[in-house]
């Protein structure tokens, strides 16, 4: 018997590797669906041929193989925040975001399940809502549908993607610099497990559904890390009497420095530095300072006003590792 | 070539395989490879009802010249089915054409027009079919084997 190869049977493993790799390259050169042929699909093959025994030509067909395409049961999470996103202690609605992709090659529904409780950080995100993006990429409450497992699951056809956005309040007793992450998983409906793991009958097109290499589940992490600051106020005085000295007396001069130091990864917003000018003092006007540089006592574009006997300087928003120096004077009655 | 391009066309009549005494059957395997518990890879070829995308297949075509003459110019043509891509060749044992049917030759020598009007050198991915095209004639009684892999895309 005649035996002629198409290509030699590669036997040994390097030529094996050899076929894979030109496979693969061949594949990135094809303009074919990332997830193969659609589940469902008929592969049939039928070879002809040509002789003459004399008669002339005569041509035939070979009988035809058909085989049915099943379906593969494949899905990536990927998380859409490559960096952690800052949040504060308290707050609620903080947004996480991932893209779900069936990378399988049939139509698959997919559960969502959110897991907090990952560990490998410093806190537990209480996650709200998961919620079903629009297909703008951009969260938009009331418009983009809130999931609920079993009723809404997303249904994705071959290489199609989905936004998830994950909603958390972040406790109140997670302090400066905690991370907390949260992990999103996506399964197949029609089953999950070990890839290979046939779940007869169940693929699209009325083939197999078959776990791919994903397991028929992907998950990705997306992490919270909490910036907050704190502020420390430091107040002190200095007296110069009028004879040179430094005694409370009548008619001294009293200098008060308030220092605001701003510690912390955040900030702090709407810092106000609020003193009331003690009894039987009287403010000097015009005196007040902030990091040297005199404030006018009106109540202007400028930081600083007297206001009902208080001295008041609003320094708006300070991020973590600043300091605000204030004084003021006032003459002992 | 001009002989090949003869061939494709006349292969459009068919005569219905019954009247004729050369036969062609066409048989289609999987791959499968296993592992055992000692790590020795195993590979098992089994004609699938169902195959999943990256799937490994060997197409086998076997003739038989049941006649009491010799077929000449035999010529077999498999058209490549439009979910599998043609894995590799031997290229001195038969042609490939990556438009189709109209041209032929080993893949070396086979270019693809893209879609920006140049030109680059065929890949495995471009084959739409497969020919072997016998110099000798088969003689009487005579059989053989054609293969060729592919992979379902």
């Amino acid at each position: 018997m005649n035996t002629r190869w198409g290509y030699p049977v590669p036997l040994c493993r390097a030529r094996a590797a050899l076929l894979a790799a030109t496979a693969l390259a061949a594949f990135a050169a094809t303009p074919a669906l990332a997830a193969g042929t659609r589940a469902g699909t008929t592969i049939s093959n039928t070879a002809t041929a040509s002789f003459d025994t004399g008669a002339g030509t005569q041509n035939i067909n070979s009988n035809t193989v058909d085989m049915l395409v099943d379906e593969l049961l494949n899905v990536t999470v990927a998380s859409n925040n490559p960096a952690d996103v800052t949040t504060t202690p308290g707050a609620t609605n903080q947004l996480l975001s991932f893209t779900i992709t069936n990378t399988g090659n049939g139509v698959e529904s997919f559960s969502l399940v959110p897991n907090a409780g990952v560990g490998g950080d410093n806190y537990d995100p209480a996650v709200t809502s998961i919620v079903i993006d629009d297909g703008d990429n951009i969260y938009e409450p009331g418009i983009d549908v809130v999931y609920v497992p079993g009723s809404n699951d997303p249904v994705l056809n071959p290489d199609a993607a989905v936004t998830i956005f994950v909603l958390n309040t972040t406790p109140g007793t997670a302090v400066d610099g905690n991370r907390g992450i949260v992990a999103l998983v996506a399964s197949a409906r029609t089953g999950t497990g070990a890839a290979g793991t046939t779940f007869a009958g169940q693929g699209e097109g009325g083939g197999d559904a078959v776990v791919g290499l994903t397991g028929a589940s992907g998950q990705d992490d997306g992490a919270f890390i909490v910036a907050s600051a704190n502020v420390a106020l430091v107040k002190s005085a200095a007296i110069a009497d009028p004879l040179g000295g430094s005694e409370p007396i009548p008619g001294a001069i009293i200098t008060y420095t308030i220092t605001a130091t701003i510690s912390g990864t955040g900030s702090v917003n709407g810092l106000v530095i609020s003193d009331t000018v003690p009894a039987n003092t009287t403010y000097v006007p015009e005196s007040i300072t902030l990091g040297g540089t005199p404030r006018t006592d009106a109540n202007d574009a400028d930081e600083a006003r007297i206001n009902a006997g208080q001295v008041v300087v609003s320094l708006g928003t300070i991020s973590g590792g600043n300091i605000r120096t204030v004084t003021f004077r006032t003459t002992i009655n | 070539m001009r002989l090949f391009v003869t061939a494709a066309l006349a292969a459009m009549t068919i005569t219905p395989a019954a009247a004729t005494q050369v036969a062609l059957t066409n048989s289609v395997f999987v791959e499968r490879v296993s592992t055992d518990g000692n790590g020795n890879r195993k590979v098992v070829l089994e004609e699938p009802k169902m195959v999943t995308p990256g799937d490994r297949l060997v197409f086998v075509l076997n003739y038989r010249n049941a006649s009491a003459k010799p077929a000449e110019k035999f010529v077999v043509t498999n058209p490549l089915p439009a979910a599998v891509q043609f894995a590799e060749q031997d290229e001195a044992a038969a042609v490939v054409s990556v438009d189709g049917g109209k041209s032929w030759g080993s893949l070396a020598q086979l270019r693809v027009r893209t879609a920006d009007g140049a030109e680059r050198a065929a890949q495995y991915g471009d084959v739409t079919h497969i020919r072997w095209a016998f110099n000798q004639p088969i003689p009487a009684g005579g059989t053989g084997k054609l293969m060729f892999r592919g992979i379902v895309k």
